[in-house]
């Protein structure tokens, strides 16, 4: 009986027109979603590598040391292979960052920032078209599903028979998922051999084994909505009812918490601007300047040109000795403020981030988008540690740099050495693991698994007591 | 056999929908149930058919207790709605085979449905035509046939001749006869009056939840029902 009521739920559901619709509108979504989705990548893969080839050609060109460590080092940020199928913050975050011996480094040129019209629609990636558009696709299959059949007097008539209410409801369930699986999946699977077949796109086990979790929480969201219509279905009696208060839910869950709890953190704990970080760390460079203006003076005050001329070779060699402890020295002091503010700005906006994260969480939609992204590595997390990663260089380079400009520093004039960068340290960042991606999903996880058992054991219960007449 | 004991529903908001209810329709009889809107008519069914839960009283289908064993009961009755509008993506052929195996009728052919279809009769044309596409009267046909095909011993029908034309409505009690004959009880709700007292072996009228009045076939012989249904409820509305 079962396998009848569900058969039954996939056949009347496929004959509808708005399967039929929404299946070719997913397809089409999905598809296009998927070539863009490359295309973006492959071109972000180019840009990429022509910016590091930029780079080496730049730090090849160095006339000096000194040069370099003004120039500095620039980072990029590598495109991710599975921003084809979640975009994530990638567009909207910084692609670039300079790492010299001045600055703190920060990534900056983001595509948005280069186009702001990204900014203003974003983009159509298969997590926005979940996100969306087939969760509305689950409230326009559920909506009517109990209320419907009471409507239409199918209600009456399957109950008139010996058909168990929970067998019923557990049909129509399993029946009407498969229906809206369809259209996620056929195309999905499409888009993902198209994704395999395409050139210079190659996805490692690890990169399978992220999109079937990323397919995972796919699910549990539908699920999530589809269970909930299932749940008002059964606790309304006019399908019209079912449906305004289910878009009412859904445009609360997939619009307004999100953005609710961004701007609630914002105001529960606010942190610094960008600029008083920067003006913070400005007075301290200016701070530092004077003090090594100041010590720089007195050094040579106290240690003048010997009249010697014998001598000079020696006081030549203490100089470079001394300035190369100087200057390791006002970097480091340097370096160790601006990190320490840095750290402070960082553990505020983390704890916004957090605040904004939890509130946000109420909201399946905003479970999906921080899960998957996390699974793609194109969110919010992998950001923050390619930064921190850069920040980590930033010392590294700076003691590299400084130890190099101040032994090849030529105090008796003339050309200064060019820089050989055989021993230079580079830039390394290892993307997050697969376990660690999965325990930062986990959280997730469990919430949309908690809210599926929670609207079908209230679909199940109601529906045990549904006044069918 | 279809029997009624007591049977009370009484609403929260204290309305008296169904007030204890005594009664039997034997195997071979039709029971025609009469009385206006809101009369009791249509809560008497959703109780017989265990739709809703009785305040007092229980329903036997067939000796079984249909509020303790609902799913036994329910393999003994068949049920036709007023206003079934059934899957209309579906064809009247899928229709009527998805709620046969609701039945347990599992073992069913294509011929056997056609064949219940041209019996309540329905165009052959219309067999394969979703049913969205059937008029109201089709659609009560196919309803019949679902009920038909069950091949339960009791039948209860809500307003079944609405929606039918004359023709339809006069085959249609020829089809409750021959059901009688083959000893099903049946019971129907009916404003149908002038159709009902062709086929009617007891008649009984609802008012306000009770049943008012209850009378044979030979007790109605040379009685003009119609009238005797409205100087009832008049006198009655008085009381």
């Amino acid at each position: 009986m079962l396998r009848d009521i569900i058969t039954k739920e996939i056949q009347d559901t496929i004959m509808s027109p708005k399967f039929v619709f929404t299946f070719l509108l997913c397809t089409i979504l999905i598809l296009i979603s998927v070539y863009t989705g490359i295309n973006t990548y492959q071109s972000e893969q180019k840009e990429y590598s022509a910016a590091v080839a930029l780079n080496r050609k730049n730090l090849d060109s160095q006339a000096s040391y000194q040069t370099l460590a003004g120039v500095g080092v620039k980072i990029n940020r590598e495109p991710q292979v599975l921003s084809t199928v979640v975009s994530g913050v990638q567009e909207a975050v910084g692609r670039q960052a300079t790492v010299n011996i001045a600055f703190d480094p920060n990534l900056v040129d983001s595509k948005f920032s280069s186009n702001p019209i990204f900014a203003v629609f974003g983009a159509l990636d298969l997590t926005f078209i979940v996100k969306i558009v087939l969760s509305l696709f689950a409230i326009l299959f559920t909506y009517d599903a109990i209320v419907g059949e009471k409507e239409r007097g199918t209600l009456k008539l399957a109950l008139s028979n010996k058909v168990p209410r929970d067998r019923l409801i557990l049909g129509k369930a399993i029946g009407g998922f498969v229906s809206l699986l369809i259209p996620l999946v056929i195309p999905m699977v499409l888009g993902l051999i198209i994704l395999m077949l395409y050139p210079n796109i190659s996805l490692s086990g690890e990169d399978w084994g992220r999109i079937g979790l990323i397919f995972l929480m796919f699910l549990l969201y539908l699920s999530v909505f589809f269970t909930l219509g299932l749940f008002v279905s059964s606790r309304t009696s006019r399908s019209s009812t079912s449906f305004l208060l289910l878009l009412f839910i859904w445009v609360t869950f997939v619009t307004i918490i999100p953005k609710a709890a961004v701007m609630a953190a914002g105001q529960i704990k606010p942190i610094p601007s960008v600029h008083e970080i920067t003006a913070q760390k400005d007075a301290y460079l200016q701070e530092v300047q004077k003090e090594a203006i100041a010590e720089q003076t007195a050094y040579f005050k106290e240690n003048p040109t010997p009249k010697d001329q014998a001598k000079v070779p020696q006081w030549r060699e203490d100089v470079k000795l001394w300035l190369e402890e100087f200057q390791q020295r006002m970097t480091s002091k340097l370096d160790e403020r601006n990190a320490a503010i840095e750290r402070e700005y960082q553990t505020k906006v983390r704890g916004q981030q957090k605040m904004a994260v939890n509130l946000s969480r109420i909201s399946p939609a905003s479970a999906l988008m921080f899960s998957t992204m996390s699974l793609a590595k194109t969110g919010i997390s992998e950001y923050e540690r390619f930064l921190n990663s850069i920040r980590t260089y930033k010392p590294i380079f700076t003691k590299w740099i400084n130890e190099k400009m101040m032994r090849s520093l030529n105090l008796s004039g003339g050309q200064q050495p060019t820089p050989e960068l055989d021993d230079m340290p580079h830039h390394e960042f290892t993307a997050e693991t697969f376990g660690d991606s999965f325990s930062r999903v986990l959280p997730d996880l469990v919430l949309m698994v908690f809210l599926i058992i929670l609207f079908f054991v209230g679909a199940f219960v109601s529906f045990s007591k549904y006044d069918v007449r | 056999m279809l029997e009624a004991k007591e049977l009370t529903k009484k609403y929260e908001d204290g309305v008296i929908a169904l007030d204890h209810l005594n009664l039997k329709v034997e195997s071979g009889e039709i029971f025609c149930m009469f009385g206006a809107n809101g009369a009791g008519k249509t809560t008497a069914i959703n109780l017989f058919l265990n739709f809703i839960p009785p305040t007092e009283g229980t329903v036997f289908i067939e000796g079984i207790d249909m509020i303790k064993e609902p799913l036994k009961a329910k393999d003994f009755v068949s049920f036709v709605s007023e206003n079934v509008t059934l899957y209309g993506n579906f064809s009247a052929f899928q229709n009527i085979n998805y709620f046969s195996k609701l039945a347990g009728k599992r073992n069913l052919t294509r011929d056997d449905y056609s064949n219940v279809m041209k019996r309540v009769g329905l165009q052959e044309e219309a067999f394969n035509m979703r049913t969205k596409n059937f008029s109201k009267g089709m659609r009560q046909k196919l309803g019949i046939a679902i009920a038909i095909i069950k091949d339960a011993p009791n039948i209860i029908l809500d307003e079944p001749t609405s929606g039918l034309d004359p023709k339809s409505g006069q085959e249609f009690l020829v089809l409750l006869s021959e059901l009688r004959d083959l000893g099903k009880s049946i019971f129907m709700s009916t404003h149908d009056i002038f159709r009902a007292k062709f086929v009617a072996d007891r008649v009984g009228f609802m008012q306000k939840g009770k049943l008012v009045m209850l009378k044979s076939k030979e007790e109605l012989a040379g009685e003009d029902l119609n009238q005797l249904y409205i100087e009832y409820m008049h006198e009655h509305a008085n009381s």
